[in-house]
């Protein structure tokens, strides 16, 4: 099965009749949101190995809980928050203080593989210094910001995923707008 | 001028939300009308819809192609492997099961003082240094570390503060003197305080909006203080604290009557909304008399930290600093009409400075530290003070503010010292040494960690330390995931050995808080759960017995059959202090 991003999920051999159900109800949001959940958690950790595990971590456990998505319109914020919490989890062992050294390797800058035109090495740049920006933002600020202005969230499903309220996010966006405004000065990209 | 600033943020917050099309049609006719007006806010608008055309045109990375088969062996694996929490603890099956034969083996062990006692260390086979741990330490071992900071600059004069040996054996309970707990269904959770002997609950407490991850108890045993964590994932902390107990008189001539406060047993006073994820904000300091609570107030706008102190006579919690990078740190025990705090600075160079309160004085103000008599301790962060007052452990090293807030970059490490009255000049920390003796700092840092006494006043426990360089052992060490439990009067401190056995926690747990009992040798860990999907965040209520040499540690699980959040946990000092006739 070819899922956007190239990952694809691996069925087993031999289910019975609700166990091919689950597996496809699986594979339908395992193809629909892997790639999504992957670059909202490297945008989160800026590591693409952790997280290529944060995400892979976020999948088992959406596998193994399933059977308790009753609101399928609920599907993707449930994803999103098992994203989230298993990412904070992930930070909250190996708490992210420690400023970027300009050696230490990130996504943005780890050489890529992939042949590509100057533009794509251009954006690479643009995107490094959009990621140093977001990496000084506090975490939460980083989670409303990129939930938001990545994967495109009303207020109202940020606080699903965030678990916080409707007026709660709205503030809370507003600050992280402010301090990545001003990281984003600091790298000579916004007023 | 505040008016005007105030009127841009309310207006922010609207820009912030036009760009997602949340604002109602009252708002967006507010907004437009402000923008026709104000240059700063049209200025506003075009830099979020910059940032967010940014954001949106991020560079879209390709997922790992063997994400799928990973998921796929992982969804195996878990499903074969059992959960750590469902194994019965080892202690049961060496016992025969029952927790009232558990606890009777446990306090067996515990007859602290006796020169027989064998030596507590972890399962290794390298063997440590023997210690009592019954005894306060009057002065620190002799070692040949050098001092890598001058000792703090002097301050007021006061009562001595060093303690009176004893050794004479104490007996005290391993367990906890109570511990939190929040229990229940998804929209009907309550928070109780329960007997850290009986489990039963000795009180509700007003349930608050999240989970409790630190926890301290008035030494007179009237308030509990705590801080809740706010919101899965938002980071917001509040910090509370309930009264639990009417204060007792105390028997002995002249001593003062037991702090009053017009908040009554039961009732909850919350003291304010801060930001948590930091061990040196996560952290709450009474005054040996119960006067007053210090702590710090992480700004959720600005990010900027400031001590604040509650007062339970007064039942207010008042803005002791306002410099944005001032952190809480111990009081200094003794002194008569007055109390003492620490309050440290960070920055390139952190500093610390006393600051006196007079106990008559009705309202805190904050203050300009500048203004202190005392002069500052320069290179000295948060100091810890043992609850007796002799020792102390304090940061030093170069720091840095990050995106969560200050921490250590280049040299910094919790250091041990003694704190000694220096005659008519005050204070100073002598012999300084480093906590973690095995550890080569140099221009790597460890850049936090979360630092705790027991009551016996020697032994303490650190966990959650994030190291900045390369191992310092076989494994990873220091690991910022393990718990190291040192005595000050163990020449080592702490070494890679005083690490809890890694079979003591949870594989996938974290740990929120420890507390360590004035045994020395009994830890009640709050360990939280992995958190997944729509789940309430749990936490199980870790008592960890350490052993000697090759044996494992015991564990038993306080509240092993319930779903729920069991934990921090507490331990009264006051009780320790009778024990010890201190």
């Amino acid at each position: 099965m070819a899922v956007p991003g190239g990952a694809s999920w691996v069925q087993p051999a031999v289910t019975g009749r609700a166990e091919d159900d689950r597996e496809a109800a699986f594979a339908r949001l395992f193809d629909e949101f892997s790639a999504p959940i992957f670059n909202y958690v490297l945008r989160m950790v800026s590591d693409a190995d952790r997280a290529a595990d944060i995400t892979q971590d976020t999948f088992i456990k959406a596998y193994k809980k399933l059977d308790t998505v009753t609101d399928a319109a609920a599907t993707r914020s449930w994803l999103y928050r098992i994203a989230t919490n298993t990412a904070i989890d992930d930070m909250r062992r190996r708490r992210m203080v420690t400023p970027m050294r300009d050696d230490e390797p990130t996504f943005a800058n780890r050489p890529d593989p992939r042949p590509g035109p100057e533009a794509e090495v251009m954006a690479g740049t643009l995107d490094e210094r959009v990621q140093r920006a977001l990496m000084t933002l506090r975490p939460n600020h980083r989670q409303c910001l990129l939930l938001s202005d990545l994967e495109d969230m009303s207020a109202m499903q940020i606080g699903e995923v965030m678990d916080l309220s409707y007026a709660a996010v709205r503030t809370l966006l507003c600050r992280a707008r402010g301090e990545m405004r001003r990281a984003l000065a600091a790298e000579g990209m916004v007023r | 001028m505040t008016f005007d600033r105030d009127r841009h943020a309310e207006f922010e917050e609207l820009i912030s939300a036009s760009l997602q099309g949340d604002l109602t049609a009252d708002e967006r006719r507010r907004l437009d009308g402000h923008l026709d007006t104000c240059p700063a806010c049209r200025a506003t608008l075009a830099a979020f819809s910059d940032q967010r055309r940014i954001m949106a045109g991020l560079r879209h990375v390709p997922v790992p192609r063997d994400l799928g088969a990973r998921v796929r062996a992982g969804v195996e694996q878990r499903e074969a492997r059992r959960r750590w929490w469902q194994r019965p603890p080892a202690i049961f099956a060496g016992v025969g099961g029952g927790l009232a034969v558990v606890t009777g083996v446990l306090l067996a062990l515990v007859l602290l003082g006796n020169p027989d006692d064998p030596e507590v260390g972890d399962a290794s086979p390298t063997p440590i240094a023997p210690v009592t741990s019954a005894t306060p330490i009057p002065t620190l071992p002799p070692l040949e570390t050098p001092a890598a900071t001058e000792p703090p600059a002097s301050v007021a004069p006061s009562e001595s503060v060093a303690p009176a040996p004893t050794a004479t054996p104490v007996q005290a309970s391993p367990e906890p003197d109570s511990y939190l707990a929040v229990t229940g269904p998804p929209d009907n959770q309550a928070m109780t305080l329960r007997d850290g002997t009986t489990r039963e609950t000795l009180r509700e407490v007003e349930t608050p909006p999240g989970v409790p991850v630190a926890a301290e108890l008035s030494p007179d045993g009237q308030w509990l203080a705590y801080i809740v964590d706010v919101g899965t994932g938002s980071g917001f902390t509040e910090i509370r604290a309930t009264r639990i107990a009417e204060g007792v008189p105390s028997d002995e001539p002249g001593a003062p009557p037991p702090v009053d406060s017009p908040i009554a047993v039961g009732e909850t006073a919350p003291l304010a909304e801060s930001v948590g994820g930091n061990p040196f904000v996560e952290h709450l300091f009474w005054s040996s008399n119960s006067q007053y609570l210090a702590f710090t107030v992480v700004d959720r706008v600005e990010g900027g930290t400031d001590v604040w102190i509650f007062q339970p006579s007064t039942g207010v919690a008042s803005r002791m600093t306002d410099l944005g990078n001032a952190y809480a740190g111990s009081w200094v025990p003794g002194g008569a009409g007055t109390s003492l705090l620490w309050i440290s600075t960070a920055g390139e160079r952190p500093e610390s400075h006393l600051r006196m309160i007079h106990d008559s004085a009705s309202d805190i103000a904050p203050t300009d530290l500048a203004d202190s008599p005392f002069p500052a301790a320069t290179d000295v962060f948060q100091p810890i003070l043992s609850p007796n007052g002799a020792l102390v452990i304090f940061w030093s090293g170069r720091m840095h503010e990050s995106g969560e807030g200050w921490a250590f970059v280049e040299g910094g490490a919790p250091w041990l010292a003694e704190n000694r009255q220096d005659g008519e000049l005050g204070y100073r920390f002598e012999s300084n040494r480093r906590l973690f003796t095995d550890v080569t700092v140099d221009r790597d840092a460890f850049t936090s960690a979360a630092i705790g006494w027991a009551p016996d006043s020697n032994t303490f426990v650190v966990w959650d330390a994030e190291w900045t360089g390369i191992s310092q052992a076989a494994g990873t060490y220091p690991d910022q995931r393990r718990v190291y439990l040192g005595r000050a009067s163990d020449p080592t401190h702490v070494t890679w050995r005083h690490a809890l056995d890694v079979g003591d926690l949870p594989e996938d747990a974290s740990v929120v808080d420890v507390k360590v009992a004035g045994t020395g040798r009994h830890l009640a860990v709050t360990a939280r759960h992995p958190l997944a999907g729509l789940e309430l965040p749990q936490a199980d209520l870790l008592l960890i017995t350490r052993n000697f040499d090759d044996v494992p540690d015991d564990v038993i699980d306080l509240e092993p059959d319930r779903d729920g959040w069991f934990g921090p946990a507490v331990y009264s000092a006051s009780e320790w202090a009778e024990l010890v006739g201190d």
